[in-house]
Formats: structure tokens, sequence, C-alpha cells
């Protein structure tokens, strides 16, 4: 006789965990174990937030210049007042040394500007709707005041607005890039793979051939060929088409290689003798189980996409004012005159480095978690 | 022949009729109150011309070497009878010594052109308003202004010492000037009312330039940076074919006349050249060819397309100082190709130049302060004298997008564009708040000031009256941002500014000015270009607005090109409407604005007025320009172009302010000959 079942099923040990998780599972607790792309994870997140919130975050018009307000140091915010806290900013005094010719502002702390939470400013657009609300703005501010958090450039124009849209800029022109190129390497490696023969050798002499190509002669040529009636928006989108046509080569090779492997699994033998379709062959069984090879890749081929857009605009090949980026806010920062009388327009790099850092962190955290029983 | 004590008489008797006269002269006591504590502005000054010829010559101890070895004459025979004598600003200085300075590759040929512009026939003073001799001794003007008579120095030899005579400039006249296949078409500033004048050799020591008619201005262009007057150094190179002398000894070889077509095409294409034409144009241009005979200074060695342009002492240069010792004084000069501006400013303030006023950046003014001591320079801060160091340049004959060409020609829409500028807040930020904010038009002080009002007309900033100007003109529909739109298609009215990144930071000023155009609804696109692009682009008729000085215009006569359409050279106020004005009407478009084709006949007629009449007639022009705002001025009167001057504590004779100004060939009016290396 059986006893009737009394006990409580034991909690599944780790093993049978393991054993019963999917493939999602499986990968998304392997990427944990990776500390450092979760953090990278979350700082992405952030500054993609950041991104598409750029204009709400921006304290003043990035565009605004205001000769009063030129090369302004990081001012700092002060948070408590009459013992409550009341965040407030001091007012500044410029006036120009005629000896040495500098700019030179003092601190007027008999004027005290309150800041507010999400205050009116410039109308922007966000998610379609036209708003002025920003996260914050001054309360009782004179003509020149501002919440310089990271000081102001020589056209008097706020960096820290500036950077919120170049962030924008610059990581979108990623993504599209990197979007174009997944692409065209999917397409051109997948059909490489699949088709072998002439069509391989084809596209694989063509990526040498784009491979060997010195990037810096051939962007030279490229932004050179754009018609100088371009609007900057045409031109973004040029530079980034240019970017991705460079940079699908990896991608390709990357899928051609999985195509190749797995072309040779028993399960797609399975599939083929089971009738199935080659399209359904390849987007229902051989896709899903790359997808996050590719994913990891893409992680990878995002940094050096951004990198490209930053140089090409620091060399003054890529976005050119009034367009706003990472590398056109670093070309501002490219003379003597910032270096010695306002070093800070060059914290620009800081962001450029935390993302390219943080992208790198994460591509090789996916790429671990990709293969979870490695 | 004409005596010493007659020919400085005409010489004094032309200094009371100089152009700029007496006005010039008190700009150069009044000191810009914004300058006054820096302490960086002195007065204008310079070597002078001394009347007694030294008794005796000596030369720089490297020539006297090649003497000793028997490869030179002796000095008394390489100097003319009659040098020119300059009395050094502070002292008799000493030979010797390089003189390091910087440049930006082949298209800064000007560069070295202004440093060897004593190959000038005349120049001006100190003070930029005297007419003053230089490789011509005098001169005589007819009462009626239809003859010009040049004496030249007696015994004045070419760097390579054949004897420099009339026959120079018969040669130029007959062989260069007038061959059409050379130069296409006669120069405006040899065809007054386009009558044709001629250039006649009177005597070994004379030539004669003739005209039809009256054209007293002739004696500036002769010492103006013109075609005919701008010397053989910057005129002979590549291009340009005026200069009024040549070396014909050297050049005759080149010629189809003096051998046969044949002939000189077989030399052309042994020295790989397509053809005569081809082989010409290198061998008559200073900067790249170092054989070619030369008057100024110094002359090349090794050419200007070479990272070092260097040039060397010319051993038969005709000036000498009281002293009798044989300019210049300095060896030798060398040119570093720099990079970009950045390098240039970077060098300088490192003391690798000894002397640098060109390519120097006013931002950077407050570092270049604090470097003094660790370069071991002086810096001298010298204004300028034209109204804009940033003019906006509308073309006047554009015509590729109708819409567009319509607003351009509308007198309103040019006047609210300048009215939507803000001018201060550029003269704070680009200028560092030392320029002066106004229209185009010269300094108050210059003759050709059309008065005192007409600095701010039009030229505020008055965003509301702006509005207001171009509602009416029907521009009243506007975007979801505010930019005005086409009548035409309904879209965004978009202006097209091309701002090259070369002198000033034309195109970070554009962004500027665009921003505060954004208050007018004008949506300016800023386009930054290369140099030869742009003003390719301004030459085939394409570009809408463009941004330039407009230095030169504080004598409008001797460069007009900044403020009128009547050179195709360098139309910046549209090419087809020069090409016009310049061709007597053959070629072109006419101009259909009525005060355009009257500013153009006015400017016509000044050639044959008397000094008085014809300044008077450049302030009626200046009038029309700013009251149809043509040319759009913003900022100016300021050193940002050649006026902050980096300069060496080793050297002496600096004068403490110089005279920057296009006529002035800056820094040839502080007569570099005279600078020395101090012990």
């Amino acid at each position: 006789m059986r006893l009737p079942f009394t006990r409580r099923k034991p909690a599944p040990s780790k093993a049978e965990r393991y054993a019963t998780a999917t493939q999602l599972q499986l990968t998304w607790w392997r990427f944990c174990r990776h500390r450092l792309a979760v953090v990278s994870l979350i700082v992405l997140l952030l500054a993609y937030t950041a991104a598409i919130m750029a204009d709400f975050l921006a304290t003043t018009d990035p565009h605004q210049t205001n000769a009063a307000t030129s090369y302004i140091e990081p001012q700092a915010i002060h948070w408590f007042d009459n013992g409550g806290f009341h965040p407030f900013v001091y007012g500044l005094k410029g006036a120009r040394d005629m000896r040495t010719f500098k700019l030179s502002y003092k601190v007027d702390t008999s004027r005290k500007v309150y800041l507010d939470l999400f205050a009116h400013n410039y109308d922007y657009s966000l998610f379609g709707f036209r708003t002025d609300i920003h996260l914050f703005g001054l309360r009782n501010a004179n003509r020149n005041d501002g919440i310089y958090i990271l000081g102001t450039d020589q056209l008097g124009r706020d960096l820290w607005s500036r950077l919120a849209v170049a962030t924008r800029v610059s990581l979108f022109i990623g993504l599209v890039g990197v979007s174009i190129s997944l692409f065209l390497g999917v397409i051109l490696g997948g059909v490489s793979a699949i088709y072998g023969g002439w069509i391989d050798i084809l596209v694989q002499r063509m990526i040498e051939v784009v491979r060997s190509m010195p990037t810096i002669p051939l962007w030279l040529g490229l932004s050179a060929a754009m018609p100088s009636s371009w609007s900057v928006t045409q031109v973004y989108l040029a530079i980034t088409i240019i970017i991705s046509l460079l940079s699908w080569t990896d991608l390709a090779r990357t899928v051609r290689g999985k195509f190749l492997s797995l072309r040779e699994e028993d399960f797609v033998l399975a599939a083929e003798l089971a009738g199935a379709s080659q399209a359904r062959i390849i987007f229902f069984h051989m896709l899903p189980s790359f997808t996050s090879h590719i994913i990891a890749a893409v992680s990878l081929a995002l940094p050096a996409m951004i990198i490209s857009e930053t140089s090409l605009s620091f060399l003054g090949l890529g976005l050119r004012p009034p367009a706003i980026s990472w590398g056109v806010l670093l070309q501002d920062a490219q003379n003597v005159q910032t270096l010695v009388l306002a070093p800070w327009l060059l914290t620009v790099a800081v962001p450029v480095i935390i993302v390219i850092l943080a992208f790198n962190f994460l591509g090789d955290g996916l790429r671990d978690a990709a293969d979870p029983y490695g | 022949m004409t005596t010493r004590r007659q020919v400085l008489g005409y010489a004094s008797a032309l200094a009371a009729t100089a152009p700029a006269g007496e006005a010039l002269a008190q700009a150069v006591s009044s000191s810009h109150s914004n300058f006054a504590q820096s302490g960086l502005v002195g007065h204008l000054e310079s070597a002078t011309e001394a009347t007694a010829i030294p008794a005796s010559f000596k030369e720089a101890p490297m020539l006297a070497e090649l003497v000793k070895q028997g490869k030179l004459p002796p000095v008394h025979e390489r100097l003319p009878v009659e040098p020119l004598v300059l009395k050094p600003l502070d002292a008799i200085g000493r030979y010797g010594g390089t003189w390091r300075r910087g440049f930006i590759g082949p298209s800064d040929g000007e560069n070295g052109n202004r440093i060897n512009a004593s190959d000038k026939l005349l120049l001006w003073d100190a003070t930029g308003s005297k007419i003053i001799p230089n490789v011509a001794k005098g001169w005589d003007m007819s009462k009626d202004g239809k003859t010009f008579t040049l004496f030249l120095r007696k015994g004045m030899k070419w760097s390579d010492g054949h004897p420099y005579t009339a026959d120079d400039f018969a040669f130029w006249y007959e062989d260069i000037y007038s061959n059409r296949d050379i130069v296409p078409t006669p120069i405006p500033d040899m065809s007054p009312q386009a009558k044709p004048g001629r250039l006649v050799k009177i005597d070994e020591t004379t030539v004669q330039f003739q005209f039809d008619v009256p054209y007293y201005l002739f004696l500036d262009m002769m010492a103006g940076d013109t075609l005919i007057g701008g010397g053989q150094s910057v005129q002979q190179s590549i291009g340009n074919c005026g200069g009024a002398y040549s070396p014909g000894h050297y050049l005759k070889q080149f010629l189809p006349k003096y051998s046969s077509e044949a002939a000189v095409n077989k030399l052309a294409r042994e020295q790989g050249y397509d053809n005569w034409g081809r082989l010409l144009a290198f061998k008559k241009d200073w900067e790249l060819n170092p054989e070619l005979p030369t008057l100024g200074g110094w002359h090349t060695v090794k050419p200007i397309n070479t990272p070092t342009w260097t040039m060397v002492r010319n051993p038969y240069f005709y000036m000498v100082d009281t002293a009798g010792n044989q300019l210049p004084y300095i060896d030798n000069i060398v040119m570093t190709l720099a990079e970009s501006l950045e390098v240039v400013n970077l060098r300088a303030m490192a003391g690798e130049y000894d002397m640098q006023e060109r390519h120097i950046d006013l931002q950077k003014l407050p570092i270049i302060l604090d470097n003094r001591d660790r370069g071991n320079y002086d810096v001298h801060l010298d204004l300028a004298y034209n109204g804009a160091d940033t003019a906006i340049q509308i073309n006047l004959s554009y015509k590729d997008d109708p819409e567009i060409a319509k607003w351009l020609h509308t007198a309103d829409f040019r006047r609210a564009l300048s009215l939507g500028i803000d001018r201060d807040q550029m003269n704070q930020t680009f200028w560092l708040g030392l320029g002066t904010p106004g229209s185009a038009v010269p300094a108050e002080v210059m003759p050709q000031n059309p008065g005192k009002e007409w600095r701010t007309k039009w030229s505020t900033h008055d965003p509301a009256q702006a509005n207001k100007m171009l509602d009416a003109l029907g521009l009243t529909k506007k975007d979801a941002d505010g930019y005005r739109l086409r009548t035409d298609n309904g879209k965004r009215l978009v202006l097209q500014v091309e701002a090259v990144a070369a002198m000033l930071d034309y195109p970070r000023q554009m962004e500027m000015v665009a921003q505060q155009w954004r208050k007018i609804g004008i949506y300016g696109d800023v386009k930054q270009m290369e140099r030869g692009l742009a003003f390719q682009r301004i030459a085939a008729n394409q570009d809408q607005i463009n941004v330039w000085t407009n230095g030169g215009t504080e004598l409008m006569y001797l460069f007009p090109r900044h403020c009128l359409p009547v050179d195709p050279t360098e139309a910046h106020l549209g090419v087809e409407i020069a090409k016009w004005y310049s061709s007597g009407g053959k070629q072109g478009m006419a101009p259909t604005d009525p005060e355009l084709k009257r500013a153009l006949e006015l400017f016509r007629s000044a050639a044959g007025q008397q000094e008085d009449e014809r300044n008077k007639t450049a302030q009626e022009i200046w009038k029309i320009i700013v009251d149809q705002q043509y040319s759009i001025g913003t900022v100016g009167q300021s050193p940002a172009q050649f006026g902050v001057r980096l300069v060496s504590r080793k050297l002496g004779n600096i004068p403490s302010r110089a005279c920057i100004a296009q006529h002035c060939r800056t820094p040839e009016t502080s007569r570099p000959e005279t600078w020395f290396f101090k012990a």
C-alpha cells in the first residue's frame, strides 16, 4: 500500500533548477554572475533614458548664445538655505580685465537664485508632445543667470544642456548605425553561408576589400563627397550610413560562421527531415539559437560606432555645428585657449569614456551569457 | 634729368594731396579708449627716408666674404647711385641672424610677398596716409591728371646683378601686359573709363604712364595694393600679370617672340610643362622659382612648396641706412610650415618665431600675454581702419533659387537681417570686447567715412523692427519652430551662409548670428567651408551669402572688392555684376537695382576726380552701401587681422604700432629691412 503523500516537495536543488531552466533563464543567470556587466547595463539604461529625455534634463536652450556668460566655470549648487532644503545658486558678476583681457566672474553672494523642479523654459517636443517643462530651472533669474553645473563654452552656452543633447545624438547615431550594419551583416552573412559557392566567395572577398580600406582617408573622401547644401540632419544620416557601410563586415563574418556551424547540427537535420521549409529552418530553428551571439556582437559594435562618430566630428569631417554631438563638443575644446582658460569643456570626454567602457563590459558579459553551458 | 631736390619737391607737393591726408594722421594721436589700459597700443612710427646719401657703403659679413672670393662685385658697385637711405627707427642695426616665422602652405604666398613689398614702385608712410618713394625715387603728375612720370634710381640692379632700368617697364608693357596670351583682357588699373593707357620709356631711368582721360587716382593706384602697383612679388606670382615691370633679361628666353613658339613649347615640355604659358607662369613666380631676379630685400632659395620656405638677403638691394650699411640687416628668413592655425599660435607662444603677426588669433590674446616672458616676446596691438572684420556679403547676382534671390535682392530683407544681429554680443565673444560694432563703413577718421550716423544706420540690434519689416514684406507664415516660410512652396525659408574657417573664426561667429536670426524667424544654414571651395562657389555665382573681412575698403578705390561688385577675381557681392562692371557691360549681368547701379556709376566716375571730390564720391557710395545693406557690417576696427603682433625681444627697430591696412602691405610700411637682432 502506498503511503499517502505527506511530505512537502523539497525545494529543487541547484542542479535541478539548472536542468529545468529555459535557455533564457540560464542566459540571464549567467549574465548576472558578471557583476561589471550588470552595472554597465544599468549605466547604459540610464544613459539612454537621459538621451531620450535630453531636452527635459537640459536647463537652458543648448543653442542659446550669450556673450555675457562666456567661459563661466562650473558652478556649485547650494542645497540648504535658512535651515531648509532650498537649492540655489549665487548670481555672477562678469567683467573683462582690460590688462590681461581675461573674463572673470565674481560670485555675488548677496543675490541667491533659487532652483525649481519642473520649471518652464524653452519649447521642445518629447514623444510628439510639445512642452516647455524641464526637470529643473531657475525661479528668480536675471537674463544672464543660469545653472552652470558643467560651466559654459565660449559662446556662453550651458555645457550641461549641450551635453544632454549631444548624448542623444551620439548614442542614437550608434544605434541607427548598428541597426543598418546588423541588417547588412545578417543578410549578407546569411546569404553567404546558405548559398555558398560563388556567392560566398563574392561576399567574402567584398568583406576583405572593405576591411582592407584605411578608414580615415575613406571617411575623408566620403564626407567630402557630401554636397555642401545638405542640412545638418541629412549630414547626420549620411554619416550614420557611411559608418555602418564600413562596419557590417564583422557581423557578417560572425553570422556566416554561426550558420555554417549550425547547419551541421542534428536539430537542423531533424527539421529538414521533418520537411520544414528552408525559411522555417532559418528563422525558427537557426536564428533563435544564435541571436544571443548577435546581441553580443552588436553590443561590441555599438561603442565602435559611437567612437567613429565622435572622432569623425572631432576631426571636422562628421557632424558640424550647429549640430551638437560628443565629437562636436570635443572639437570645440580643440584649441589652446580652452585648455588654459576653460578646461571644463574637456569634461565631455567623461561620458564618452563611461559609455564606451560600459558597452564593452556589457558586451563581454553578454558574450559569456550567450553560451551558458560554457 | 631731374635733380634730387626736384624729386623731393614733387614728393612733398604730393604729400599735401595724398588721399588719406590729415584725417588719418589724427587717428594716430587719438588712442582707442578700450586699449589704453593695456599699454599694448603704441603710436604709428617707422624708419624714415633721409636726404643725405652716405659717403661710403658697408655690407653684411656674408656678402663681404663673397666679394673677397671674387664672386660678387664690391658693395658700391651693387648699390644704385641714389640708394634709398633709411633712418632706422631707433638705432643703426647689426648684420646677421635668421628671422623665424610661420606660414600655412603654398596658399600663403602673401606671407612672403608682404615682407618683400619693398619691390613696390611707391609706398605709404608709417601712418598709411602719405605716399613715399620706394623703388621709384620720385614722381610727377601732370596738371590735367593724364600723364604720370616715374623717376627710377640710376644704377639700380636686379638681385642677379643685371641693371634695372626703364627697359624692364617697356618689357612688361609690351611683352607681358600687351600679350593677350598672357593677359587676356586689359586690367582696369590701366584703363580708366575703359580707355587703355600706355606706358612709355622716356630714358633709361624715366618712364611715363599716359592716359586719354583724367586719372587723378592713378598715383594712389601705383602706391596701393593694386594690379598696377602691387609690385612684382605679389602681382607676378601665380595667376597675376600686373606690377608694371618685369625682368626682361631673364624672362625673354621663355617667350615665343624671342625665339619661336615651337622652341619655347619644346623648352616647356622638357621641363615638364604643357606649354610655354605654364612654364612662364612658374618662371615669373618668385615664390616658386629661386632663379627669378627680384628687387625685394630677400629672395627665395627654398620655394614655398617645401616645408621651410627660405629666403636669403638680396645682395643688390637698393636701400642703405644713414651710416651707409646696405640693408637688410637680417640675413635669412625661414618660414616653417604649420599644419594649422592652432600650431602657428602655439609655436609663436613658445617663442619659436621672431616676429609673427599673420595668423595670430586675437581670441588667444590672454594666453599670448601670459606667455610673454616664457616665449621672450613682446605683444603689440595694431588697430585696423576698415569697418568690418566680419562682413556678411550678399550675393547680389544670385539666381539659382528665384525665391531666395528675390529676398536677397530686396533692401528691406537685407536691412532686417542686419537689424537681427546683436553686434555687441559678437564683439564681446569673439573680439574680447575690443572691436567696434556697427556697419561696414571705415573708421570715422578716414576721409571716405560718410559720417558718424552711418556707423549705426540699419546696424543696431532691433529684432522687433526687423520682424515688422519682414512681416510687411509678406513673410508672415511661420512653421512650428517659428521660422518663416517661403512664399512659393510653403517650405522653410533657408538662407545658406558660407563661412570659411580662415582668418577669423567665421563659422562660429555665424553660428551665433544664425541663433540671433532665429528671433526674427530667419533660418540661417551656416556651412563651414574650405577657402578654395568657398571662393570657387563665389566665382561660379553659386553662393547666397558669404562671410569675409572687408579689409582694404578703408581706401575704397584701391581695394574695392570687399564693398562693391567690381572685381571678378574675388566678387563677394556678386560675380556676375562684377563681370558686367569690369567688362563695360559686355559680359555678366547688369544690375537691376537702381541704387546699386548708381553706386557703380559713382565708382566709375571717381578715377577722374581730384582727391577731395573723389573722397566725397566715396562717402556717397558708402551711404548707398549702408542704406541698402549690400554688405552687412558687424564688428571691425580691431586688431583681429594682422593686428596681434608678437615680436621677439631680441629684435630692434620695431615700431610700437604698425598701420595694418591692405594698401600698407603690412608689415612693409614698418620696413622689415631695418629690423635687426640685438647682440
